[in-house]
Formats: structure tokens, sequence, C-alpha cells
């Protein structure tokens, strides 16, 4: 499971999880998904990028 | 040692502090400051974080837990779920050390539920999120919907009580109001006439603050704020043409909040703290008992 805070500055990343997954599954560009979203930051953006989902 | 320069105030004779506000959304507030000092700003920033009293889950209670998550896991992602704890919706709260009653009551704390069965199919996974929260007052409830607490299978069943309780950030990070609670000192960029022009500098800018306007033989700045002030520009310059600097008694301020309440309240809040403080010492002046 995606930590439900960015690690290092603590904003609640995880709420935009699904939406980010979704998008990706629809072959959206990662920075245009990010941005939309209002994640500017690169440590916020590191921990949706990078998460792998190991719970199946 | 305290050099006397330290203790010079705010330069200038006479000037006052002034704020002016640069950004604003749901979340996040930009502002400078002019005409401040280091500890008074820090003061602000140190007492956003740390001292002002937010509404996180503190106890769970778990009756069941069949997922595959350990108990301790799930109280923990619980607890880091922002809960609304503006200050109308806070009022009213006591800090449960404040409380007279043994563990918790409604006075002090604010209940919530969780109760989910897995998914019919045997091949399904169901995703519990912060939605499923149900809680016994209206307002405080988790800010966002969608944060996956946990997954659950066919036959698993969770089921659990989560006590809400007051808390200052400086006793766990999820009673922390604020996700940026940062400032800086004003940039501040000036160029040595006297010697040519280097436009070398100007392209060295991570962030593209230096643009060459080689009609006027200078070089433009173009969005002082965004400068980080890392001198890559000086750095690539062969002579001194370029210094970046900062402006000692000017600030940008920047807080941005996990959407359990406005930035601005939390820096009225901040201040309220703060000013009580100084009350304190105000009282203790007088001989008064603090």
């Amino acid at each position: 499971m995606i930590p439900v805070r960015c690690i290092s500055c603590g904003k609640p990343i995880s709420a935009f999880f699904d939406e980010y997954q979704l998008r990706i599954a629809e072959k959206e560009d990662s920075k245009v998904i990010l941005d939309e979203m209002g994640i500017k930051r690169y440590c916020c953006r590191r921990m949706l990028i990078s998460h792998v989902e190991t719970w199946e | 040692m305290m050099v006397l320069e330290d203790l010079e105030v705010n330069g200038e004779e006479g000037s006052k502090m002034e704020i002016e506000l640069k950004e604003k959304n749901e979340n996040e507030i930009v502002f400078i400051i002019r005409n401040a000092e280091v500890p008074f700003v820090n003061a602000i920033r140190r007492i956003a974080m740390m001292e002002i009293p937010k509404i996180a889950i503190e106890d769970v209670n778990i009756v069941k837990n069949d997922s595959t998550m350990f108990d301790e896991v799930l109280a923990h992602r619980l607890g880091l779920t922002p809960l609304f704890s503006n200050l109308e919706v806070i009022e009213g709260l006591v800090m449960s050390e404040d409380c007279d009653c043994d563990d918790h009551c409604p006075r002090c704390s604010v209940s919530l539920t969780l109760n989910k069965t897995g998914p019919e199919n045997k091949e399904d996974i169901k995703v519990v999120y912060s939605k499923d929260l149900s809680s016994t007052d209206s307002k405080i409830k988790p800010v966002y919907d969608t944060i996956p607490l946990l997954k659950l299978k066919k036959d698993q069943d969770v089921e659990l009580e989560a006590v809400a309780k007051l808390g200052f950030g400086k006793n766990h990070a999820k009673w922390i109001p604020t996700t940026v609670c940062s400032y800086k000192q004003y940039p501040k960029i000036t160029f040595n006439e006297d010697l040519e022009v280097d436009y070398e500098c100007a392209e060295a800018c991570p962030r593209g603050i230096l643009k060459t306007d080689k009609r006027s033989k200078k070089i433009k700045v173009n969005n002082i704020e965004n400068c980080s002030m890392c001198k890559s520009c000086v750095r690539a310059s062969e002579n001194d043409y370029i210094n970046v600097g900062y402006e000692k008694n000017n600030f940008i301020f920047r807080l941005e909040t996990d959407g359990s309440m406005d930035p601005e309240e939390v820096l009225l809040k901040a201040c309220d703290v703060l000013s009580e403080k100084a009350e304190k010492f105000i009282t203790f002046c007088k001989g008064g008992k603090v």
C-alpha cells in the first residue's frame, strides 16, 4: 500500500493515488498527470512515480 | 556570542513591518514580510508547525481485522489520515490531558468507526478508503475521501473504533497542520557595471530567471522571487560581474497545509499562541503570578 503521506514533506499524496494509477493505465504522461493534480515538489512526485503495489 | 551588529533593529530608523500577499489558494499561502527579524519570523514558523492544536486519530480499538495488514500498521495509517480541524470545528473540544475523564469522552474526543466486509467474489479485492470511516461528529471527518487504508479479500472483515483527539505537532507528526512551512530571505541580484557583461552566467540559471538582452548589453532579471540563491550563475561567471545576495530583513514566507485547516487559520492561531506567551512575560514583569 502506498504511504498515506509523502515521507519528506507530509502532503497526503495517497489521496491522488487511484486517479494517478487510472490515468497511467490509460497511457497518459506521468508529468502531465502530476502537474494537473498539483503535486509540484519532487519529494511528493517520487512517492507516486516510484511506488510499486505489491499487495495483490 | 552575540555581536552588537546582530542586535541592530530593522536597519533604517522608523521602518515598520509590512506584509504583502503574493499567492493564495485553498491550501497554500505565500506572502512577503518586509522589515522583520529572523528570530521573529522563525518563531511564527516554529509555532505554526509545532504548537497549533489539531485533531488526529490517537487510539484505535480493533475489534476484528482479518486483512493481511497488521493492526499497528493500520492504526498508523489511520493516525496519519488528515481530519478537518478548522477552528470552528474543534471549538468546544478540550485537550485530553485537561479533561477530567478517565480515558476519553465526547468532551475531549471524537469517535470514528470503520465496518467493512470483503467482496463476494473469491478473485476480487476490495479497497477500504478513508470515506468509509463514519464519524459521530458530522464536521470532523477525513479531508480526503480517496485515501486507501487497507485491502480485503473474500471472507475478510474489518471492524474498529478510532478515537480522534486534539494534539500538538511537537508530540507527533500527525498533529502537524502544515506540510511546507518555510521562509527565505528576499534574493538580491546585483551586477558590477564596471566589468564586461558576462552572458555565460545567465545561461547557468537552472530556474531561467536571468535573461540576456543583447541590445542593451545587459542581463535582465525575471521574477526574482523564484531565485533559489543556488549561485550557479556566480560560479559560471569568469569575472565577478554577477553577485547573488539577500535582503537581510525581508522574507518570502510560504505556508502549505495538509487540508485540515486553512493556511490563514494556522497563521492566526500561531500569532495567538505567540502573544499568549508574551502575555505571560508581561504578567511576570508586573510581579503577577504566571
